[in-house]
């Protein structure tokens, strides 16, 4: 989950994600509408790789990218998307709540 | 004074309850002091970068987040019911002074649909068990928030990939 929120927290992402919707692509026609350089995309996609949105395959010289449904569905539904923020939200205060007690004791 | 009363829809709201071994008043603390709700309030990687917190009924609790590409949003409710080191009460449906909040979409808002929050503290020997319970309008209103576009960052893309998801 974790991982998928920070997949879609860039604007560059998001719309390599968008596109993808639409089908599979190589990488010379997902940078495209981007002035950005090729390393810093290639960047976007291999976060997105990491955090499994997308998955790639080589054939020859050419990579293509395409989407993988899968984790989104995790995310699905309002309520459990406010559950997973506040769930967040306490994982984060334990994990505080933790240190202040170390750093006192 | 008796308390509010409290009826939770477990169709639109969320109880978590959590056991933390520290005292009560530290996690009171937690929820109270801006120094301490900076710290860790923001699901990561989102970040708290300002909050302003006026304890008393009325009184303001506002937070600023930032993205990690520098987009911020700020949000301000106000608290409804104090009662220290046990129960906490706010929401993001009215702001300070108990004036109903207004949203323009594209405010750039973070708080993804008005909620009020109610923290119970409980003290267990060393240990704390706190209640966290979110509660929400009705599904309607919060699609319709979504239309709106008061999801920002992840919400929105999420939102439309789900969407788009569940076509492929």
């Amino acid at each position: 989950m974790d991982r998928v929120f920070h997949g879609l927290a860039d604007p560059t992402r998001r719309a390599v994600l968008e596109r993808l919707s639409s089908g599979p692509a190589a990488v010379s026609d997902l940078a495209e509408p981007f002035s950005m350089s090729l390393p810093s995309f290639l960047q976007h996609l291999d976060v997105l790789e990491s955090c499994r949105l997308v998955k790639s395959r080589k054939a020859g010289r050419v990579r293509t990218y395409q989407l993988t449904p899968q984790p989104l569905k995790v995310a699905e539904g309002w309520l459990e998307k406010q559950r997973a923020i506040w769930n967040r939200r306490l994982d984060q205060l334990d994990t505080y709540l933790a240190d202040l007690k170390e750093q006192k004791s | 004074m008796s308390s509010a009363i409290i009826q939770t829809n477990s169709k639109l709201d969320l109880v978590l309850e959590r056991v933390v071994d520290v005292p009560r008043e530290l996690v009171w603390a937690a929820w109270t002091k801006p120094e301490h709700i900076k710290k860790w309030f923001t699901p990561a990687p989102w970040m708290t970068v300002d909050c302003e917190i006026d304890l008393r009924p009325g009184g303001i609790f506002r937070t600023v987040m930032r993205s990690p590409e520098g987009q911020e949003s700020s949000g301000a409710g106000c608290y409804l019911e104090i009662v220290p080191n046990e129960k906490l009460v706010w929401t993001s449906a009215l702001g300070p002074g108990y004036r109903p909040a207004i949203r323009a979409a594209g405010t750039g808002s973070c708080e993804e649909l008005y909620f009020t929050a109610i923290i119970m503290l409980e003290a267990q020997g060393a240990r704390t068990k706190y209640t966290a319970v979110a509660m929400h309008g009705d599904e309607a209103t919060s699609k319709k928030h979504e239309e709106m576009g008061f999801y920002q960052g992840w919400g929105t893309a999420l939102d439309q990939l789900v969407a788009l998801a569940k076509t492929l």
